[in-house]
């Protein structure tokens, strides 16, 4: 089995043939419906791009495409006949091969290991095939267009960048047909994203369908041919590029009707004194030297737009001491501070509810009561002995103050709703009290009932005076939610909007200007 | 996409989960009370007064050194030095207990702090390093299992220590209405980890530290100190266990002790602490303890010779762990 591309021929004699085509595919998991009726369809030799705000169905899509979740309705043809692959191995058999944006290298092998894993050539024996692997890796790297590789080389001496080369070029060593590419430059350089394009470039001439997932849209007008936009959970339009505009992309993606729905419903107030302030604050992350700066007012709630990768994440655990700032200065109050760790945040009256509330926000084998308390120990001890009665009593208010609902204080808060958990994690933080609060992606997971509650009991503290740091993906929620909203992309802050000035479309505009 | 984080349907699945907690709980209970019963009727000196206070001594020593590796389990670390950790202790409490000049009282007094202290500085330095870098424990308790045998072996220039003062052997062959002290004593320390565990901040910390190191962490609670304290304790009892191993053996051996930290592993994982951390119980210990006490008075009792015995007790452990994959996977569906 040598190098790939299969149906140079086919191309050539019908370059507008379909070769895949998805009708009214439907996905729920659990109650959240995924995906409601996605239509699209592939073209041999295309680059298509796939375009939608977190969450709008792209990744569903795809892991149904290559096998790994099943669909719940709808039928998908490849090359005229039904495909329902039941794993990754058959979607990869009949040509389906992706690159996710996490990689999956053995980091620890040479680049012709990784390339054929999949299929190690045996010799006679059933040894390994040293001479052999190590040609196919080469034609591999070569049919991509980079043949001054020591296929030799240890994957762990190589960048991020030559990595997702080595993973495309494995994904295109076997059979081929659509090759789907996840998100490839989110961590990529301007240089090797170029690179990148070249070899799409190349492997489209060799007749391979590429799909194209990007939050950057001049990266997909540069490349692509056609785009399909999705928003929650449908295809909304496939348009050529060259009939498009990045403009109407975007509005696309927001939809109109959305934006009647979602109001800043709430009165401008009298802010307090300045909270928390960054000045020209960098995280070890951020390639820029001048950092962040702003200012948070009691009272206020301030929202962090961005898209994945912009720096949120990591902003949120800087000010809250998880990771160290790499430059600038974090000033508490008006007067100068340093987190060395999460204590001293939490000591100057800091709360965070982190963005993951398995990993990092519960404890999920531990009762409602015994989360609640986690933050405020000493609110619940003595001398270093739990004090049960007023722990429970601590939770029950707490509970009710933020309506939660659940059977016992004493279950397992792995038995709550989604949206119950969140309002655990709140509980916890609510229980210290803590004067400046920060907010990794407050509703996620959370069904709109919920939501709403969540959204009026952070209101409610904005309105008590505390000041309240929301970074979120949805900007319907920052819309809601904000007094004001800053614009977060490759960590700058591209733009603050005011409430009159709210909507998506200038923070999908804002976020998208920094590429 | 995070749609497959929702959950739905919790009360069903909370009523279900105390039920299976339940059975699970009772279910090393009943294990004990079946072996028991087992062995009554296939061996008329089982439950013979002297053949249980027999077996209360024999488990004593795994028991003490089982309630400190509780802790250690618990927080998802191993301590497998344990045994070696008791030679050392015994070791350097034999050279105390036998320094020319002191009275009997004194000598003792002296051999206790010594052998505490011993131990409590082998488990202490095993949490420092461990937790500081966050290396496995079962690496670096793998080195001081060495470095406490070897330091055992070089101080007592590997001979055995004896000659001890009578009242400390007494105090090792006393029995009261048949209970061994010795047992009385790890008995108590059962009581006090299992206050320490469910009563105190402490224990509070150790569970969550199990479950979900992180979100401890971003609750502002200093973890590597409760890491650090967990395994001193294991020490601390490994030390406990170094003083009953003298007062009943009247000697101390350099080569004391080895391979117990197994058996006190199997203990504890037999009592259904999970070896991933965070869920467990000092009863489930003491069941355990006292499982593997029975099968092995037990079996040879019913005329199985020793290696057999030791074949059984290993399949109990595998027996044990494989019910523990089970109860993960029901539990964390």
């Amino acid at each position: 089995m040598s190098t790939t591309p299969v149906h140079n021929q086919d191309l050539l004699e019908s370059p507008d043939e379909e070769i895949l085509r998805v009708e009214s595919l439907r996905k729920h998991f659990g109650g959240v419906k995924a995906l409601q009726g996605v239509n699209f369809s592939l073209k041999r030799g295309e680059v298509h791009a796939l375009v939608g705000e977190n969450g709008a169905g792209k990744s569903t899509l795809i892991k149904i495409l290559t096998g790994v979740h099943s669909m719940d309705g709808g039928k998908i043809f490849l090359n005229g006949s039904e495909y329902q692959p039941e794993n990754p191995r058959q979607a990869k058999a009949q040509g389906m091969q992706v690159v996710h944006q996490e990689f999956n290298l053995l980091t620890h092998l040479s680049v012709a290991e990784n390339i054929c894993f999949e299929a190690f050539p045996k010799t006679r024996l059933g040894l390994l095939d040293r001479n052999e692997m190590n040609r196919r890796a080469r034609a591999a790297m070569e049919a991509i267009g980079l043949s001054d590789v020591n296929v030799s080389d240890s994957i762990s001496q190589w960048g991020i960048a030559y990595r997702q080369l080595v993973e495309i070029a494995r994904a295109l060593q076997s059979k081929s047909q659509i090759l789907i590419l996840d998100e490839p430059t989110a961590t990529l350089t301007d240089r090797e994203t170029d690179k990148l394009f070249q070899i799409i470039d190349t492997i489209k001439k060799q007749g391979v369908t590429v799909v194209f997932v990007s939050h950057h849209l001049n990266e997909v007008f540069s490349i692509c041919d056609r785009v399909t936009v999705f928003r929650s959970g449908e295809s909304i339009i496939t348009e050529k590029i060259a009939d498009t505009t990045p403009e109407k992309v975007v509005s696309h993606m927001v939809g109109k009707h959305l934006e009647l729905e979602m109001a800043h419903n709430f009165e401008a107030h009298e802010l307090g004194e300045i909270a928390l302030s960054a000045d020209r604050l960098r995280v070890p992350q951020s390639p820029h030297e001048s950092g962040v700066s702003f200012e948070l007012r009691y009272g206020e709630v301030l929202g962090i737009a961005g898209l994945v990768g912009a720096g949120r994440t990591e902003l949120l655990r800087s000010l809250f001491g998880v990771q160290q700032i790499a430059s600038g200065c974090l000033l508490r109050d008006q007067s100068e501070v340093v987190f060395k760790k999460p204590r001293d945040a939490i000591d100057a009256g800091i709360g965070f509810v982190t963005e993951d509330r398995k990993e990092e926000g519960l404890i999920l084998d531990m009762s409602i009561a015994e989360n609640s308390s986690l933050a405020s120990i000493e609110q619940v001890s003595s001398a270093g002995l739990m004090q049960i009665g007023r722990e429970n009593e601590l939770a029950r208010k707490n509970g009710e103050v933020l309506k939660l609902k659940y059977g016992q204080l004493k279950d397992n808060v792995s038995s709550l709703s989604g949206g119950n958990q969140q309002k655990v994690v709140l509980a916890k933080w609510i229980a210290r009290q803590p004067e400046v609060l920060l907010l990794d992606e407050p509703t996620r997971g959370v069904d709109v009932g919920a939501k709403a509650e969540i959204y009026s009991i952070l209101r409610s503290l904005a309105r008590e005076g505390k000041a309240l740091l929301v970074v979120s993906s949805e900007m319907p929620e920052l819309i809601t939610l904000c007094d004001r909203i800053l614009v977060l992309a490759d960590h700058q802050i591209k733009g603050e909007l005011a409430p009159d000035e709210f909507s998506q479309e200038r923070i999908l505009q804002l976020a998208y200007k920094g590429n | 996409m995070t749609a497959t984080n929702v959950k739905v349907n919790g009360a069903a699945k909370s009523s279900r989960f105390s039920f299976k907690a339940i059975i699970r709980d009772a279910g090393i209970g009943l294990a004990l009370i079946g072996l028991i019963v087992i062995f009554s009727l296939s061996s008329e000196h089982f439950l013979a007064a002297n053949n249980i206070t027999n077996i209360l001594t024999q488990i004593t020593i795994n028991l003490i050194l089982a309630v400190g590796l509780t802790f250690v389990i618990l927080i998802a670390g191993i301590d497998l030095s344990v045994g070696s950790v008791l030679a050392f202790a015994a070791v350097v409490a034999g050279k105390a207990i036998t320094l020319p000049g002191l009275g009997p009282t004194e000598a003792i007094m002296l051999a206790v702090m010594a052998a505490l202290l011993a131990g409590t500085l082998c488990g202490l330095l095993n949490g420092l390093i461990s937790a500081y870098w966050g290396l496995p424990s079962f690496i670096i308790t793998l080195g001081m299992l060495n470095i406490a045998r070897g330091g055992a072996l070089h101080i007592s220039e590997a001979q055995t220590i004896y000659s001890f003062p009578e009242q400390f052997n007494d105090f090792g062959s006393a029995s009261i209405f048949g209970i061994p002290v010795v047992f009385i004593v790890a008995l108590v320390l059962v009581g006090i980890a299992w206050f320490v565990l469910h009563k105190t901040v402490f224990g509070r910390m150790i569970y969550g530290i199990g479950n979900n190191e992180e979100a401890v962490r971003l609750a502002g609670h200093p973890v590597f100190w409760y890491k650090v304290a967990a395994f001193t304790i294991c020490g601390l009892t490994a030390g406990v266990a170094a003083i009953v191993y003298m007062a009943r053996l009247n000697i101390s051996s350099p080569i004391a002790g080895i391979g117990f930290e197994l058996n006190a592993i199997a203990a504890v994982i037999i009592g259904g602490t999970s070896l991933m951390g965070g869920r467990g119980s000092i009863q489930g210990t003491l069941l355990g303890a006292f499982i593997i006490g029975v099968l092995a008075n037990g079996l040879i009792l019913i005329g199985l010779n020793d290696f057999m015995r030791q074949m059984i007790t290993g399949l109990v452990i595998i027996v044990a762990v494989v019910l523990d994959h089970y109860r993960e996977k029901y539990t964390k569906v």
